[in-house]
């Protein structure tokens, strides 16, 4: 059973033409479909209504209607495309208006900011805004720029430069974050650090453990018999340092203060006495060595027998 | 594409006086106005001031006011779409992030 005409349109069966028109028209201007471009019911509460204007809004057809001739559905108005499935599309464009938020200063900042448009000069309201990501970078540095410090630029791939202060005892691997010099941030997100990754260059004579420098020193055999003053190459510069009487190969020297300052304190360089023969055994070390060992015979491998 | 006469014959109550007055006034655009030829938006808004005039019963005067409406409508649903595209294309944190600058912002407009 169809729904009656006459209350699809609200109006009584003895209405008037004029009525009828009258409360179909409140109706439609209510429910148009383009006049409701974002509600996807009014278009089938408003076909309803326009059928039943179809009928009842002409004269004949009510006649006919009230009749019993045609019912309700007999009348189907052909399918009408609204202006609203097309204002949205490439075709509609032409017609858009932005006048619709012109002056709500958030929404233009809103869209300028998105999409590249205008929105300059105002203040306050709703400002996209994103940090900037981090830049990495790596960066080699030689041994002693790593231990004393140093400062020295980065060349960036857009040539753009960024100096990097590398602070005493960086260490390989270390990575220093340089607050603010990465990519640019969105509004008032600031911009992302910079990530800088140290790779340290090894050094022929330096060795780094910890905050202590280690060296290997080689000795004579008659300083490290009779010992004496020998000059030592430190990560500051040259030293003297004594090798005690009787020196020996492996054995330690600390020379205290002379290692890596950092802020968490400073290491020692510790020298490791290598005891070196000279590069040709003459006759005299030769008959020496023959009559030392007469009487003074020692055997440095009793240790090893005794655990192997 | 339509001719002027393709389009006469599909809008009933359209007569091409009606149409060149509309195009005089510049609520239709037809692509070329030395020949002008009209596309199936451009019909459906032909279609839509007949509606407006004949079916709702509102006079000349009214149908500007309302296209104007009807065009800063469409307009701000076409910046909204693209946004809404845009957004959509972000990381879940980002838009989350804006989805709260936008809450806090109605909310201060409600203040």
């Amino acid at each position: 059973m169809a729904e009656d005409l006459y209350s699809v349109l609200g109006v009584a069966k003895t209405a008037s033409a004029a009525d009828i028109t009258k409360a179909y028209r409140k109706l439609a201007k209510k429910l148009h479909p383009d006049l409701n471009p974002g509600d996807k019911t009014a278009e089938e509460r408003f076909k309803k209504i326009a059928a039943a204007y179809g009928i009842i809004g002409d004269e004949d057809k009510r006649k006919r209607y009230d009749a019993g001739e045609i019912d309700a559905s007999g009348q189907e108005t052909p399918q009408q495309r609204y202006y609203r499935e097309y204002a949205g599309g490439e075709d509609g464009a032409r017609y858009r208006s932005a006048r619709g938020y012109e002056d709500i200063g958030e929404f233009s900042d809103l869209f300028g900011d998105l999409f590249g448009r205008g929105g300059a000069g105002r203040g306050g309201g709703a400002r996209f805004s994103m940090r900037g990501q981090d830049a990495q970078y790596r960066l080699e540095v030689e041994f002693l720029d790593a231990v004393n410090g140093t400062k020295t630029r980065i060349t960036l791939p857009d040539g753009e430069t960024l100096d990097v202060t590398i602070p005493p005892g960086v260490s390989d691997g270390q990575v220093l974050r340089l607050k603010g010099k990465g990519m640019k941030g969105m509004g008032e997100g600031g911009p992302g650090d910079a990530l800088v990754e140290i790779g340290v260059r090894p050094h022929p004579v330096f060795k780094r453990e910890g905050n202590d420098i280690v060296v290997e020193l080689p000795i004579t055999l008659d300083e490290a018999v009779l010992g004496g003053k020998v000059e030592v190459p430190t990560i500051s510069g040259r030293v003297s340092a004594t090798v005690p009487q009787g020196a020996n190969t492996g054995q330690i020297l600390r020379l205290k203060g002379r290692g890596i300052k950092t802020r968490s304190g400073t290491g020692d360089q510790l020298v490791k006495l290598s005891v070196m023969m000279p590069e040709k055994i003459d006759d005299d070390l030769k008959s020496f060595a023959e009559t030392w060992r007469q009487g003074h015979a020692y055997d440095p491998r009793r240790k090893l027998k005794e655990q192997a | 594409m339509l001719t002027e006469k393709e389009l006469l014959a599909r809008v009933g109550t359209l007569t091409v006086t009606r149409l060149r007055v509309w195009v005089q006034q510049g609520w239709i655009k037809p692509a070329d106005l030395a020949a002008p030829s009209y596309s199936e938006a451009d019909l459906a808004r032909a279609a839509l001031i007949c509606n407006l005039e004949d079916e709702l019963g509102f006079s000349e005067e009214d149908v500007p006011v309302l296209l104007n409406l009807i065009d800063q409508i469409h307009g701000l649903r076409a910046e909204l779409r693209g946004l809404l595209a845009a957004l959509d294309e972000l990381p879940e944190d980002v838009r989350g992030v804006i989805r709260l600058r936008i809450t806090e912002t109605i909310e201060r407009g409600r203040r």
